[in-house]
């Protein structure tokens, strides 16, 4: 008996002994089989007034929760930027029935969560209270009270985060990024700011909560310790009677990426680390076949811990506590993005290693081993998104909301797998353009310096932290000068002698004036003829080769534009601008055009000193105008034109001129640098004439 | 009264049924070189959460090596005799697999989440962390820059973000609670790597550890897997620095002044509280809930919503073991100076300290706390975290089901009491944070105040 019991001990032992000396520990554990990852079921059904709702049954713990959200196209706001939100948040704060104390009150006496948003209402609740909470949900839906002085709290919060985030560098980078990557005309690039957000009426925020709260529009998903059949006649009973509605439908122009890689710098006084972010728009819809491929692609390049980017910028320089880069696929246009926060010493290094990152992507292939890393990563995550049963709600509201193949979940880990190395590259070749980036530090001005090698044009764009141009960097204009005096000193250097008797009897001489320039637009050449005569008669023809592209006439009285899409007659204001503007050197009677004009100062341009003047026009619109200092000849001028809603709404046009030569005793620029958005117009004049007996119509 | 003891019995029906269907089940048991195991099986989601708890945080230190818990937070991936360089974090995610770490004054703590075919591998990773961590010159330097830029982040260039060195290091003078977990720059630059390997033998050892398991796993294979790569780690022998020190009790109010690079001034308070798990622990937890859980908390509709002086506010205890603080804190609205935001939130605190709160908000305040505590382990690295903090900070990893109950058990007088006890306002410190003047200067340095 003994015997037997010690030696049963003597064989646990050896086996134990043997078993701990058998481990080799540099062999690294082999996976067993790979476990089939499930989707959770999800059951739907409609209501007849169109609110698609999705079930996922999970009983892991007696909670439920109820997201509803809507699938709507985003807004401009305009001057009121921020009023969306605004709505979102008035949403929460009271209805017809409970007041927001009473609101407040019996949501927390539950324990329950209600968020509201611009474009949905998020609740949880233990389940017991299930009903409670829905009766509260429905009637903060339908019932909503927007009341102003709950506004007046809001726009007061909002200014005083707006104030208090202007020193967070990620805030500031993330509101330039934008307004750069997108423009200021696309709402992904609008930024709310204090006077956006003062600007905002409750008569706002109503019609948008009454425009774009229809069921037709919304899903609502039911996740947690519910049942398919408790659930629905509830749903009918909270929700179907909420009334649908046509809701508006809104289009914008795609953002596209810069012809060359710009510098943008905000300076942020006393800042220790400059936030870097290389970034720019990209064509890349959700429901693309691109989507999975170029998401692997990204997570080789800088998708966590152990990609390219962190690897190199923390790992193997210590630049830095992460460095990533994100691809975002959107409906309407998405972004790549390449960040990280560097201490200041290091801002160009940093940025030199971002580039020859980028630059590998393109360039080289990946390795089998990184693609299968990625791909291993990719399923893993894939797996752990499923514990929370939102996952399973969200993937069949993607699928509906963008268009996805039915079975686009189902299979998205077969499609990982079976992205290539060549894919990658495509993907590369195709989503990643260091010679097309916006390059955003937001640091110290004195990092500027050593970042001008990164820009195309050797220079660094400074920016506020609003992404509009940095207008601090304006210094002064001597005592004494005003805008009159630059532009009576413009007007004697461009026609040769002060305005007055002297100048009208020469300009009375000139009958007629002919102005021909080449002009070359995204790699096509134009022709571009200009024709005045006085007193007020203008036209302008553009052709490639023998095609007329567009021609523009005004014979004094009435105003036409005639080209490919046909003719038109320029009409309202449009014509009071053309008719001003038609009036030959008009320049020289500045005073009596009714516009005021403000010296704010002086500001390099193209390296030199320039004073800035803005113009107030009559019509309300405002111009900026810069004269060079030295010459006091004109350099540029940039106006704010509404293009039309199809157009993408307002676009700033920058002009540039150079290259001034005296032809018949007025100096004219020769070079025109035009830039309208994203495009450029390279204007070169060949010749001016004067008085050469042109018709009148030539102007009909 | 009767109204009461109905609810009360409802109330405490609905919780016992509840506690019995969501129960946290898990095995305990220790190794014999002192590592303690806590496994928790759930097959809903094919992935397992492998943690170690090292029961090391800042609090455990050399005053004049501060900093050293949260580094070895980063040098504990540099990799082991078996992993190269850079090895570890690429061995996880290339598995599948998400990792992290995070450091407390008490604790540091290791995870990686990953298929529940990897398993093994999880365990070898982490018992590699354990027994023959890879720790020399070329780790420490690189760690070390990251280690600056992760403070020049959070602590130098986010507004307000000194705000726990500055309030940390006026509240205690003797307890090492007065230096936050990332430490001194300064000391781990003087550091040795013996001085770096010392800690390491001391306090990485599976005597001072747990490893928590949940998820997906064959209980069986896994006991196994644990046997063998764990059991063969030798047990720690070096002497390991618990502080015995008691914080004297404070009975006047510390006062400073902090200029920083922000735009809105705050004001932020801490007062002198228990250690966490005791009885009056949970009062003030409540006491806290009641300032600033939700909209209808005091100080949120009051003093943001009634009264507009605040753009943010919050109440918080900061639980730690040993005796800590409770913080509240508030952002003032424009054009509402610090001093009136101070005196509206000791408003609210003294109604606290006067008044017994109403049935009904006390049965709100339960509400929320039943609603919480289900939450919490709604994943399960949340719940072997739990688990392993339970069992190292109380002894009771089964507190992940039952402390909810020591939650129920505090009164409407405890509450008062603790108000009284303990928010006083010579128990305290305040921080008035408010812009900088000049505006070309240096951000703030935290001082290291010589004692």
């Amino acid at each position: 008996m003994n015997k037997k019991i010690l030696s049963i001990i003597l064989a646990a032992t050896l086996t134990l002994g043997a078993s701990a000396q058998k481990l080799d520990r540099s062999k690294r554990p082999t996976p067993s089989a790979a476990p089939e990852i499930k989707l959770g079921k999800i059951e739907k059904f409609t209501l007849p007034n169109g609110l698609k709702v999705f079930v996922v049954e999970n009983h892991k713990l007696p909670k439920v929760a109820y997201s509803l959200s809507l699938d709507v196209d985003p807004i401009m706001e305009g001057d009121m930027a921020g009023y969306t939100a605004a709505a979102g948040e008035l949403l929460g704060r009271g209805t017809k029935t409970r007041t927001k104390e009473q609101l407040d009150e019996q949501i927390d006496f539950i324990g329950a969560t209600l968020n509201t948003s611009s474009t949905g209402i998020y609740a949880s609740s233990l389940k017991k209270h299930q009903t409670k909470l829905l009766d509260m949900m429905a009637d903060v839906l339908m019932n909503a009270d927007f009341k102003q002085d709950e506004l007046d709290k809001i726009k007061k919060q909002t200014i005083s985060g707006i104030t208090s985030s202007k020193d967070s560098p990620d805030a500031i980078s993330d509101n330039v990024s934008h307004a750069l990557v997108y423009g200021k005309n696309h709402p992904y690039g609008e930024i709310a700011t204090e006077e956006t957000v003062e600007a905002i009426t409750l008569e706002k925020c109503k019609a948008y909560y009454s425009s774009y709260f229809k069921p037709n529009v919304a899903y609502l998903a039911v996740v947690g310790d519910v049942t398919m059949a408790e659930i629905k006649p509830l749903i009918e009973k909270y929700f179907g009677s909420w009334t649908k509605g046509d809701v508006p439908i809104n289009k914008y122009k795609t953002p596209i990426a810069p012809e060359k890689t710009n510098v943008a710098l905000v300076h942020k006084e006393g800042a220790v680390q400059s936030v870097i972010n290389i970034t720019y728009p990209i064509n890349l819809k959700q429901n693309s076949p691109d989507a999975i491929k170029a998401r692997v692609m990204n997570s080789i390049l800088g998708g966590g811990s152990t990609a390219r980017l962190f690897m190199n910028l923390r790992e193997g320089h210590g630049y830095t506590y992460g460095a990533y880069s994100s691809i975002n696929s959107d409906m309407l246009v998405g972004s790549f993005s390449a960040n990280a926060k560097v201490r200041n010493e290091v801002t160009d290094s940093a940025v030199t290693e971002f580039m020859v990152e980028l630059k590998r992507m393109i360039n080289e292939t990946v390795t089998a081993e990184e693609l299968e890393g990625v791909k291993n990563y990719m399923t893993g995550t894939f797996a752990y998104t499923l514990q929370d049963p939102q996952t399973i709600a969200r993937f069949a509201i993607n699928t509906e909301k963008y268009n996805l193949p039915a079975d686009y979940y189902a299979n998205y880990l077969k499609n990982v797998a079976a992205v290539t190395i060549e894919d990658v590259q495509e993907m590369a070749k195709k989503y990643i353009k260091p010679e097309n980036a916006i390059v955003i530090v937001v640091g110290d001005k004195e990092v500027a310096k050593k970042l001008e090698s990164f820009s195309a044009s050797g220079k660094v764009d400074f920016y506020d932290t609003y992404g509009n141009d940095y207008v601090e960097a304006l210094k002064p204009a001597p005592a004494g000068m005003t805008a009159e005096n630059v532009l009576d000193k413009f007007i004697e250097a461009k026609y040769g002698m002060p305005a007055g008797k002297n100048l009208d009897k020469k300009l009375k001489k000139i009958k007629d004036v002919t102005v021909k320039m080449n002009a070359s637009i995204q790699g096509q050449t134009i022709s571009v003829t200009r024709y005045s005569k006085a007193p007020n008669k203008f036209a302008m023809s553009m052709t490639m080769g023998p095609m007329v592209i567009q021609k523009q006439t005004f014979n004094g009285t009435e105003g036409k534009v005639s080209g490919m899409q046909g003719n038109k007659n320029v009409e309202g204001e449009e014509l009071e601008e053309l008719k001003k503007s038609s009036v030959m050197h008009n320049d020289v009677n500045y005073a009596a055009s009714g516009d005021k004009f403000m010296l704010l100062g002086v500001e390099p341009i193209e390296g030199k000193d320039a004073y800035k003047i803005e113009v107030a026009k009559a019509n309300g619109d405002k111009e900026s105008e810069w004269y060079d200092v030295a010459s006091n000849l004109q350099v540029k001028a940039m106006q704010v034109k509404d293009a039309g809603e199809e157009a993408g709404g307002a676009i700033t046009i920058v002009s540039v001129f150079s290259d001034y030569k005296v032809v018949n005793g007025i100096n004219y620029a020769h070079k025109i640098k035009q830039s309208f958005g994203p495009q450029t117009l390279d204007m070169e004049v060949i010749s001016v004439e004067q008085n050469t007996k042109l018709g009148d119509d030539v102007f009909e | 009264m009767k109204r009461i003891l109905m609810l009360a019995l409802m109330f405490g029906g609905v919780l016992a049924s509840q506690a019995q269907s969501n129960k946290i089940e898990f095995e305990q048991y220790k190794l014999k070189n002192g590592l303690d195991v806590i496994l928790h099986e759930d097959h809903s989601t094919p992935i397992v959460a492998v943690t170690v708890l090292y029961h090391v945080g800042s609090k455990n230190e050399d005053p004049k090596r501060t900093g050293f818990a949260h580094f070895f937070e980063h040098l504990l991936f540099e990799g082991s005799e078996n992993i190269g360089r850079g090895e570890y974090m690429k061995l996880v995610q290339s598995n599948g697999g998400i990792l992290n770490a995070n450091t407390s004054f008490d604790r540091t703590f290791y995870f990686e989440i990953l298929p529940s075919n990897q398993l093994e591998l999880g365990l070898w990773l982490e018992s590699e962390r354990m027994l023959h961590a890879k720790i020399d010159e070329t780790g420490v330097e690189t760690q070390r820059e990251v280690v600056k830029e992760e403070y020049r982040q959070r602590y130098e260039n986010t507004p307000y973000g000194s705000f726990l060195p500055n309030m940390f290091q006026r509240a205690f003078e003797v307890h090492p609670y007065q230096w936050v977990p990332i430490g001194s720059l300064e000391h781990l630059n003087a550091a040795t790597i013996d001085e770096f390997r010392d800690f390491y033998d001391t306090y990485y050892v599976p005597n001072n550890a747990t490893l928590s398991i949940a998820g997906d796993f064959d209980k069986k294979q896994l006991k196994k897997w644990i046997d063998t790569y764990f059991s063969d780690i030798p047990k720690g022998t070096k002497p390991m620095f618990r502080p015995t020190v008691a914080e004297p009790i404070k009975n006047k109010e510390v006062r400073a002044v902090i200029e920083d690079n922000i735009q809105l001034p705050a004001v932020m308070m801490g007062y002198h509280t228990p250690a966490q798990g005791t009885d009056e622990s949970y009062a003030v937890s409540m006491l806290a809930q009641i300032l600033s859980q939700g909209n209808s908390s005091r100080m949120q509709k009051s003093i943001v919503d009634e009264q507009e002086k605040a753009l943010f506010v919050g109440a918080f205890p900061f639980p730690t073991e040993d005796p800590g603080m409770s913080l509240a804190l508030g952002i003032t609205n424009m054009g509402v100076s610090l001093d009136e935001l101070e005196k509206a939130i000791d408003k609210e605190v003294e109604k606290l300290q006067n008044e017994l709160i109403s049935e009904e908000e006390f049965q709100k305040l339960k509400n929320q706390i039943e609603s919480d505590m289900t939450s919490q382990n709604s994943k399960i690295e949340g719940v072997a975290e739990n688990l392993a903090n339970y069992a190292v900070y109380y002894g009771d990893a089964n507190l992940i089901n039952t402390e909810v109950n020591r939650y129920m058990k505090v009164t409407r007088e405890d509450i008062r009491n603790a108000a009284k006890k303990y928010f006083r306002k010579d128990n305290r410190v305040v921080l008035h944070y408010v812009p900088k003047k000049t505006d070309k200067s240096e951000t703030p340095k935290l001082k290291e105040e010589k004692k």
